[in-house]
């Protein structure tokens, strides 16, 4: 027995036994608290096959996918995924844009610019998401009634239904789906093309000359892709025809508005304040980061004889990105969960659509399960996107 | 001299045609939105919210139990006016902006009942200043220091017992700008500690601890926050243990341990980035002094840590004071869903909702302009980014 506990002494003196000793005590507690979930949880309906079933709710958005309410679950959740993808993307897009050009604004010497930049990120940084998501569906529905509604030379109906904007409509001649190839194939053409232009350009130090023209790489891929996109068009006889939004009053005095693009109210609203309130954060980094670059960047640029534009777009911008980026992707990933916000001004997206069959099926625990596998691969997708984005960007100068 | 500044104003504004451009576009863009708001301003009548002011602030709680609210904030005012003077001992500039703030704030909240006691209210609060003014020469001030600190940290608890001796309301009738603040108290309160524990696990070396820290706080970080409170909602109840009927827990309940799990996990991140930023060579002097463990951390370790984070933990702070406005997902009314049911609900005031979340907005955006302040002077008296 005494030797037991000797051994056992000498055994635990090392840091290395101890250190396993404290891991397993922790795993065990663990390991009780987590039986006890499942213990609990086994009590509840744990499957997805109700899934199967009639959904039973009609959807107000959908798009690329038809939906209606007699079609099962599946597929009813997968127009909420669409939905909020959709959102995110175009979000993610506008507020990136306005972000760094806010961002620029606050550094500029022209008082007003970053006055106006100032107070933007001040004022819209410190109120809730959701204020902004209610105030600007108040503002779009304080759009004046479908019978009085706008129509700019009936191109654009804008009513408090949504505003209808010109879009374009696949005729009858069948032959759209060939021009999208095309003008795909005429896209992939003109990069190549830019690209090889550009590379050759940085290599030789001189343009590549063609009939003694000087070609530029950008305006040649652009000019291709033009010039095949309109002969395609005439040849395969106008495959797509401009869809003019019309508003029509019926035999019994109900206005209806068809055609076009619609963008509506809730879409409207989600999108602008999800735009809006990002972009505030996005503001904050762009200007940090400028601001962290040594000031000898801009004076080095200055004495080259670069103009203010130059300095920013050529110098600072891109070696600013490298210290952009990690942060940026952290507010994208902010900017998807926070689209879920969209449940309060019902915008059918992810949560939204979830909630209903949580509501209906009265199974929460694994519709949840659900939302949260369906949240972390969409924030996994847009880490490894913008991983490699940043992996580009680190390898410029290095 | 008149010459110099008309240069000057000829560059900044219109030194080049793009410059030009921009001026012009942002004295219209200004124009039409000064313009807008204050018609706006003269235009909309505030009926819906001065005839509300009691629903906004405390919610549904009964009439005789309003004077926990305002001892509540006597005591709030007391605390926040002279830690003013004390730690941040604010500019001219400053205090001409919070008296300000002040004024609309009473101007908007005063009754003709509550006169009196807004009258108390705003004398506590001078008064506090004064005194803390007069006596930051004196050897006092050290122990009025420690004093006011040792209130702040018991000020959610003082809160609590304030809101439940004597009989008080059920947690479900607490409401308005009262639960949003109760909220975010109690999970900053809670979800701070939390999350200190979780970052030092994330950090460690030892695999078990660090993966399941790990796991708890990206699952956490994962779902959006209105999915767990739906949670809450839903399942939070079955999963609770049986006894001292835990099992109907009251939603207010619910809601904060959903934000402070979600507090946790989110400072966890902000720490754990402030843990790394030490030297390496810190914590190689304290092992070669043989501090043990426990003291490595707490007086090695962690104070660094935290210093350097101190502006992201209160931009963290923010953003969970403006996430309670989402506990209208269980059903609570608090300030934001006051301000929407109001105009939705009574017909005498249908269509004043622009009114009504105008004054909501300028509500959350005091609370987190004054943290923010804090946060950029905290920044700049420890020389974060300067060294």
């Amino acid at each position: 027995m005494n030797l037991f506990i000797d051994k056992l002494s000498k055994w635990s003196r090392s840091q290395r036994n101890r250190n396993l000793i404290y891991q397993i005590i922790f795993l065990l507690f663990i390991g009780l608290f987590v039986n006890y979930l499942i213990a609990k949880a086994s009590l509840l309906e744990l499957t997805l096959n109700h899934f199967n079933s009639r959904a039973g709710f009609g959807i107000s958005h959908t798009f690329l996918i038809d939906y209606s309410s007699n079609n099962d679950r599946w597929s009813a959740y997968f127009t909420g995924v669409i939905n909020t993808i959709r959102v995110c993307l175009v979000a993610i897009v506008i507020a990136t844009l306005i972000g760094t050009l806010m961002g620029v604004a606050r550094l500029s010497k022209n008082i007003l610019f970053s006055t106006i930049a100032f107070l933007y990120v001040e004022i819209l940084r410190n109120t809730p998401l959701l204020i902004q998501i209610i105030f600007w569906q108040i503002i779009f529905l304080k759009l004046p009634r479908i019978s009085e509604a706008l129509t700019l030379g009936s191109t654009v109906v804008i009513s408090n239904r949504g505003i209808l904007l010109p879009y374009a409509k696949a005729s009858e001649t069948n032959s759209s789906n060939i021009f999208l190839y095309i003008i795909l194939l005429a896209i992939i053409l003109a990069f190549c093309i830019s690209y090889y232009l550009n590379k050759r350009e940085d290599i030789d130090g001189m343009k590549f000359k063609l009939f003694n023209i000087n070609l530029n790489g950008n305006l040649t891929g652009t000019l291709i892709f033009l010039i095949i996109s309109v002969f395609a068009y005439y040849i395969l006889q106008k495959p797509y025809i401009i869809d003019l939004p019309s508003l029509y009053q019926n035999s019994k005095g109900t206005f209806l508005q068809s055609g076009g693009f619609e963008f509506s109210p809730e879409f409207g609203a989600i999108l602008f304040a999800l735009v809006i309130y990002t972009g505030t954060f996005i503001t904050e980094i762009v200007r940090g980061s400028i601001q962290s670059l040594p000031k000898g960047q801009t004076e080095a640029a200055l004495s080259l004889g670069l103009s203010n534009y130059q300095t920013m777009t050529v110098i600072l911008l891109p070696q600013a990105l490298r210290s952009i980026i990690p942060p940026l992707t952290n507010q994208f990933l902010n900017l998807t969960k926070n689209s879920s916000l969209a449940v309060v001004i019902a915008y059918p997206e992810l949560f939204m659509v979830s909630r209903t069959i949580m509501n209906n099926s009265g199974r929460a625990l694994p519709v949840f399960f659900l939302i949260l596998f369906t949240y972390l691969s969409l924030s996994l997708f847009i880490s490894v996107f913008m991983n490699l984005i940043n992996r580009r960007v680190t390898r410029i100068g290095t | 001299m008149l010459d110099k500044k008309l240069k000057w104003i000829f560059n900044t504004f219109s030194g080049s045609v793009f410059n030009t451009v921009i001026s012009t576009f942002c004295i219209v863009l200004l124009f039409f939105v000064i313009n807008n708001l204050l018609g706006f301003i003269s235009n909309s009548e505030w009926a819906v919210v001065t005839e509300n002011r009691r629903l906004l602030l405390i919610g549904r709680m009964p009439q005789e139990e309003e004077w926990r609210a305002w001892s509540i904030l006597w005591i709030s005012s007391f605390l926040i006016f002279s830690s003013l003077k004390s730690f941040i001992s604010p500019s001219k500039k400053e205090l001409t902006f919070i008296f300000l703030i002040v004024m609309i704030l009473c101007l908007i909240f005063t009754t003709e009942s509550s006169i009196f006691k807004v009258i108390i209210t705003l004398m506590i609060s001078s008064f506090s200043y004064l005194l803390t003014k007069y006596i930051s020469d004196t050897p006092i001030i050290h122990k009025f220091n420690k004093f006011l600190i040792f209130l702040w940290i018991f000020l959610v608890p003082l809160v609590f017992c304030l809101l439940l001796i004597a009989d008080g309301p059920k947690p479900t009738l607490w409401g308005g700008f009262l639960l949003n603040i109760i909220l975010a108290s109690v999970a900053i309160g809670i979800g701070f500690p939390l999350g200190l524990l979780f970052a030092l696990g994330r950090a460690s070396s030892l695999p078990a601890i660090k993966i399941v820290c790990t796991v708890y706080i990206e699952t956490i970080r994962g779902a959006p926050l209105v999915a767990w409170l739906l949670l809450a909602w839903f399942v939070l109840p079955k999963f609770l243990p049986e006894f001292w009927g835990l099992n109907d827990i009251s939603v207010v309940v619910r809601a904060m341990i959903i934000l402070s799990a979600f507090t946790s996990a989110y400072t966890a991140e902000v720490i754990r980035g402030g843990l790394q930023s030490i030297p390496k060579g810190q914590i190689e002097a304290a092992d070669s002094l043989n501090l043990n463990v426990f003291t490595k951390t707490s007086i090695i370790i962690l104070p660094q840590a935290i210093r350097v984070v101190i502006p992201a933990l209160i931009s963290t702070f923010i953003g969970v004071f403006k996430d309670t406005s989402l506990v209208f997902i269980l059903a609570l009314t608090d300030l934001l869903q006051v301000g929407r049911i109001i105009p939705e609900q009574d017909p005498e005031f249908f269509g004043k909702a622009l009114e009504a979340l105008s004054v909501v907005a300028f509500m959350f955006w005091i609370v987190s302009i004054a943290l923010s302040n804090l946060s950029s002077r905290v920044e700049k008296s420890m020389g974060i980014g300067t060294r």
